[in-house]
């Protein structure tokens, strides 16, 4: 049977039937909406300043809405019509639906050393895409997502396999709105790697290789060697070259809550101890992501103080002990991870046996 | 970046299509807000299935059609709040996701939490020894195809859900979910290849 019109009818119903389509939608009908329009509430409609004004003026202002109106829907039909032409093709008829096409926003961005011809070119693995100052890119592929360059940036493709996507950010900002499943989209940075776990989120390098992920949507991991952090929404995490990925926090948290924590992760060891202090005096609740974290990072000794302080703050789970935690066992890390109500951490574990087995296949 | 909130894959007569709903729900939502009760009717009509379908990718199915309801009354009760009239799809796509992540966060309060945390076997199970809604209990078949497509990762779930369940064509899923074109079809396609080989590997 021809893909297209496979394509085409799990589409919009049109082209040749595909009789699999066909069974599971006789079959998941039954699951369908049949519910009767309930009887909703009256609704009691808010007295505004129109009610309050006398007619000549309630013309006068209807004919300035009117004009508006029609301003607006020509400007959104106009709008949309050539939105639609920028659309990338449909990934079944793309012959790589994993490649990247880079598009110009402002300056002269180039794909290695050669500027791209036109408004648009392809980025293959190997190929570095690199702004300068005043320029600025944007790069999409059907079934990953869409990332913004920002200037003085440099970004190669390392991978573009079918479950397996990765880019490298040697230095620069890139804004990313990815789409593929969870797991399959990394950035490598120099000191640490930012997986996808469906998500929009920031991502920044300098030139010491240092780094700081922001996530705007979703939730973002961040790993080096098995040192990982899990960063959801409205949520930062730092890494360093030598160090790897810091403790993430809310970029909401009390300053002086943010700034012991960079002096935990990144400062001398003889200010550990004190900005360890701070950070537990300095909690919120909210910020249990930091101290669920800090568990696994502070030295055994302080380990208690932080069980209680976040215990505190989100209740274990009954299957939590406390001795399990101070001797860090995985799975109830991991329930009072979930109990945080910040993403199913089972997600990652998932990820996690996937990578460590294409590692071992390589 | 943000997600969009037109369709981007129309034909340029699909997008007038499209800019013309928008304005129709524009229009209700106004008039909703003016106390009128069959406009906002209207907006259930145009939108349930939807809502059902982002409900089902995510909660039991036996619980699903009181949530659907409880959906629409938290919109009606804060459609004043709602900025921009036409993006009146995205914004109770929204309120029914909220609504299905209450929905877990209440449970896991009053259920003692087990390795699986999620629960949500056991109660599609349960709900379909008890089916207390309207529709008649699911065969096994049809209740294996769904916890297939529930396997899913969210995306490709909730896509595949308001293609396969409820009936919806790709172009109507961008215009009242408010996600681009783009991501439908990406979503419906990569989805169905994975749904296949869960289905054939069973």
């Amino acid at each position: 049977m021809d893909r297209k019109d496979n394509s085409d009818y799990l589409w919009d119903g049109s082209g040749e039937p595909d009789p699999e389509i066909q069974r599971l939608e006789s079959m998941l009908g039954k699951f369908a909406h049949r519910g009767a329009r309930p009887v909703f509430p009256a609704i009691v409609p808010a007295r505004s300043w129109w009610s309050r004004i006398g007619w000549p003026m309630r013309l006068a202002a209807l004919s300035a809405a009117t004009a508006a109106v029609a301003l607006l829907v020509a400007s959104a039909i106009w709008f949309m019509i050539h939105r639609s032409r920028r659309i990338p093709a449909p990934i079944a008829e793309s012959p790589s639906p994993s490649t990247w096409q880079v598009a110009r926003l402002a300056g002269e961005p180039r794909v290695g050393n050669a500027a791209i011809e036109g408004q648009s070119a392809s980025l293959a693995p190997g190929q570095t895409l690199v702004t300068d100052g005043k320029s600025r890119a944007n790069i999409t592929s059907s079934d990953i997502g869409e990332i913004e360059v920002d200037p003085d940036t440099r970004l190669r493709v390392v991978q573009s396999s079918s479950d397996r996507k990765r880019l490298a950010l040697d230095r620069g900002v890139i804004h990313a709105f990815i789409w593929s499943p969870p797991g399959e989209f990394m950035v490598d940075t120099p000191s640490a790697t930012a997986v996808d776990m469906g998500c929009a989120y920031t991502l920044q390098v300098d030139d010491s290789g240092a780094g700081l992920l922001r996530t705007t949507l979703g939730w973002v991991g961040f790993r080096l060697d098995g040192h990982d952090a899990f960063i959801p929404a409205g949520a930062v995490c730092a890494t360093r070259p030598g160090v790897g990925p810091g403790t993430p926090c809310f970029e909401d948290a009390p300053l002086a809550f943010r700034a012991a924590l960079t002096k935990f992760d990144f400062g001398p060891a003889d200010q550990r101890a004190s900005a360890l202090d701070t950070i537990l005096a300095q909690a919120r609740k909210r910020d249990a992501l930091t101290l669920w974290h800090l568990l696994a990072r502070v030295d055994v000794n302080d380990r208690g103080r932080v069980y209680d302080r976040l215990a505190k703050l989100v209740p274990p789970p009954p299957a939590v002990t406390r001795e399990g935690i101070l001797h860090l066992n995985p799975a109830m890390l991991d329930i009072w991870w979930n109990q945080l109500g910040l993403g199913d951490v089972s997600l990652w574990r998932t990820f996690e046996r996937s990578w460590s087995q294409s590692k071992v296949a390589q | 970046m943000e997600r969009r909130t037109v369709s981007e894959g129309a034909e340029g007569s699909g997008a007038v299509r499209l800019a013309e709903a928008g304005l129709r729900d524009a229009s209700l939502v106004t008039a909703a807000r003016d106390g009128d009760r069959t406009a906002f009717g209207e907006l259930y009509d145009r939108y349930a299935r939807m809502v059902h379908g982002v409900l089902l990718a995510r909660v039991p199915y036996g619980a699903v059609d009181d949530l659907v309801q409880d959906v629409f009354l938290q919109a009606l009760g804060r459609l004043r709040s709602l900025r921009d009239a036409a993006a009146f799809g995205a914004w109770i796509a929204a309120i029914a996701r909220n609504r299905a992540h209450d929905y877990h966060r209440r449970s896991r309060d009053e259920v003692e939490l087990t390795d699986d945390l999620s629960g949500t076997d056991a109660e599609d199970r349960a709900s379909s020894r008890a089916p207390g809604g309207s529709h008649p209990a699911p065969d096994a078949e049809a209740a294996s195809a769904l916890a297939a497509i529930r396997s899913l990762p969210e995306a490709y779930r909730e896509t595949l859900i308001l293609r396969l369940v409820e009936g919806m064509t790709g172009p109507e899923i961008a215009a009242r979910t408010g996600l681009t074109a783009g991501s439908v079809r990406v979503n419906l396609h990569r989805g169905m290849q994975l749904l296949r080989a869960r289905i054939g590997a069973r």
